[in-house]
């Protein structure tokens, strides 16, 4: 409930407000695609502190650069894939699985559609 | 999907982007010019004709309903039912009245006070009259209910004995004495005025007769749409309650309650008590705003303030008791920045002054955050071809741009953008600082200099506002950035316009602020810039020497 309302809030501030800080943020994603894609994957508290400590850190006393949404995803039993049902999806993110039990979160883009 | 239909696409979301602010900051004016103004005369008209509603409905307290009452022992409906008849309280008989150094206060034949003055000569009201805080239509400060009905008709209607005429509190506190004797009991109010205008009452009855007491309806001085007005009450736990007037459905019962405040944007009748909190009944009155009656059993000793919401007043007679001035959800950031405009004000004495001083403060605090992201702005420049052809590759993929972007970044060991904090930063403070100036009495009609005589109002003249759009419009000249999508920067450079526009109204405090912010950020990118200037100068030529040297060794 409160994280939906949370993504209305963020959808309009990137589609009227984005203007107003336009190109300064200092990683990639955005503070507030990154922000987009915890209250998406996570739970309200674990997303709001992770988005929170981004803008804290979102300064130039930090170097900035690449920072994506990791979150915990444990790779699941083999047999698992045997049930896999080939149809055709819609492709929202990537998971890139990083150390153990982690992903990374990309978020897909449209260009990449072939 | 082909390159055109994005290129449409992306120029279509850039005019709506451009229409939606546009029609949000029309809104915004609209909304202040056709709503809020309109309602506020509205309200004015509504309250004239409810207080005559009122006048009509002259209502008797039942007496046969009144024993029960007492027996239960539910203050709620004893308040309630035993109303005041409304015909006294309109045709005030003055019985004493008080000089203090600060306001001239009136008491009624049934104890109440019927008016307070206000002597500072800056409280004044247009037409140059000494401010009068309250409504004469309204419940009156210190008027007493009591559970048994008999009493409380009686009361009504039996004249308080005062003990003078005339008092003079100016030099020491002065005493005086109420009395009002009933068939069955008798009531003695002790007042104790003060030089500085507040005042301490101790009110008994005897024969254990059960009676509440009011801090009153609200000063009726100035109560808007832009600010809370209504009653305000802090607990022992110093949580902070608020009732907004107009705004009530039912009745509530509160205990533990410290203070109870009648409060409109910039006035207050207060009653309070730290050491032995009170259990306050706030009832609905015929508007739906807050009456609120202190339990006072047969006895109760309580302190008053009525008057202006000063915060060094409020604070010298106890510092709790500056919770009475609020400043909306922005209060605990709004408060300590007034704390600070308060302190530099002693020393500077001018308001506007203070608010450009406290701007060159905040800045300099800011300065390491924001002096090392203009440097490694400055870098940009010199990456400029590299970004610019960057831009050009991966110009329909802005996810794959901005990665590269940042590859390139991380390669050249500097990050241009300033970041997202120092940015989120500033609204806090903005509305700290607006806050302050919409609820500081100690800011309202405070001049600065030459054409700007009141801070929370907005410039006649708009002179700041178009000022603050052209340092916005330098500073975004002066900045290196990143923008090569001509929409966008069409959109940007509009920015200062949007502002300037929106700005007109704002108080001429709140443009000054951000004036000057602009005014420093320009200088401090202009350093900046020729710093880099002179290093790059200096660089040519080390690298002429080093040529010419070769050249000779040659």
């Amino acid at each position: 409930m409160i994280n939906k309302f949370i993504l209305k809030l963020i959808q309009f501030y990137q589609k009227y407000l984005t203007i107003l800080s336009y190109g300064s943020c200092r990683y990639h994603p955005t503070c507030s695609s990154y922000a987009k894609v915890q209250f998406e994957n996570n739970n309200f508290f674990k997303a709001f502190y992770f988005s929170t400590i981004r803008i804290l850190k979102c300064n130039p006393l930090f170097d900035g650069g690449f920072d994506y949404v990791k979150i915990k995803c444990p790779i699941k039993d083999k047999q698992q894939f045997k049930k896999l049902k080939f149809t055709k999806i819609k492709v929202k993110y990537w998971k890139v699985p990083v150390e153990n039990n982690y992903c990374l979160i990309l978020q897909h883009n449209k260009t990449w559609d072939r | 999907m082909g390159m055109n239909d994005n290129t449409i696409n992306k120029e279509q979301t850039q005019k709506r982007i451009l229409l939606a602010t546009a029609l949000s900051f029309v809104f915004f004016i609209a909304y202040d010019f056709l709503y809020l103004q309109p309602q506020q005369k509205a309200v004015e008209l509504a309250n004239q004709q409810n207080a005559k509603v009122i006048e009509q409905k002259t209502t008797t307290p039942t007496t046969n309903n009144a024993p029960q009452i007492a027996q239960t022992n539910a203050p709620q409906t004893a308040v309630a039912t035993n109303q005041a008849p409304e015909s006294s309280a309109i045709t005030a008989n003055i019985i004493t009245t008080i000089k203090t150094n600060r306001n001239i206060i009136e008491i009624d034949n049934l104890g109440r006070i019927n008016q307070v003055t206000l002597l500072d000569k800056q409280y004044v009201d247009e037409d140059k009259n000494q401010i009068k805080l309250f409504n004469a239509k309204q419940l009156k400060p210190l008027e007493m209910r009591f559970s048994n009905g008999n009493i409380n008709t009686e009361a009504f209607k039996v004249n308080m004995i005062a003990s003078a005429s005339d008092i003079d509190a100016t030099k020491s506190k002065s005493v005086l004495t109420l009395t009002q004797k009933l068939t069955n009991t008798t009531v003695t109010k002790v007042l104790t005025f003060y030089p500085d205008g507040h005042y301490d009452i101790d009110v008994s009855t005897t024969n254990q007769a059960k009676f509440f007491i009011t801090p009153g309806f609200r000063p009726d001085v100035l109560a808007d749409m832009y600010a809370d007005h209504g009653a305000l009450l802090t607990k022992n736990d110093s949580t902070l309650t608020i009732i907004e007037d107009e705004d009530m459905d039912r009745g509530e019962e509160l205990i533990g309650i410290t203070m109870a405040s009648a409060f409109d944007r910039y006035y207050t009748s207060t009653l309070y008590n730290y050491n032995t909190s009170m259990s306050v009944s706030v009832m609905m009155d015929a508007t739906e705003s807050p009456n609120m009656f202190i339990h006072a059993n047969d006895g109760i000793k309580l302190r008053g303030y009525m008057g202006p919401k000063e915060y060094k007043t409020l604070a010298s007679l106890d510092n709790r008791l500056t919770s009475v001035i609020e400043y909306g959800w922005f209060t605990f950031i709004a408060k300590p920045m007034f704390q600070l405009l308060q302190f530099l004000h002693d020393y500077v004495g001018n308001w506007g002054w203070t608010i450009v001083l406290t701007t060159v403060l905040i800045k300099l605090v800011l300065f390491p955050l924001s002096h090392k992201g203009m440097k490694s702005m400055n870098r940009l420049k010199e990456l400029s071809p590299k970004v610019k052809a960057l831009q050009e590759k991966y110009k329909d993929d802005k996810q794959k741009s901005s990665m590269h972007m940042m590859e390139l970044y991380k390669k050249e060991g500097a990050n241009p953008m300033g970041g997202c904090l120092p940015m989120v930063l500033q609204i806090p403070v903005f509305f700290a600082i607006y806050r302050v100036l919409l609820n500081s009495i100690e800011l309202k009609g405070a001049p600065w200099m030459l054409w700007i005589d009141d801070l929370g109002a907005m410039d006649p003249y708009y002179v700041l506002p178009i000022l603050m759009g052209i340092t916005m419009f330098a500073q975004q000249k002066i900045t290196p950035n990143t923008m090569t999508d001509p929409m966008q920067q069409k959109m940007f450079q509009l920015l200062p316009v949007i502002f300037t526009f929106f700005f007109l109204w704002f108080p001429a405090g709140l443009t000054l602020y951000w004036f000057i912010n602009n005014l420093f950020t320009i200088s401090q990118q202009y350093y900046v810039n020729t710093l880099f200037a002179n290093a790059k100068v200096e660089r040519h030529e080390k690298h002429l020497e080093e040529k010419k040297h070769k050249s000779s060794k040659k």
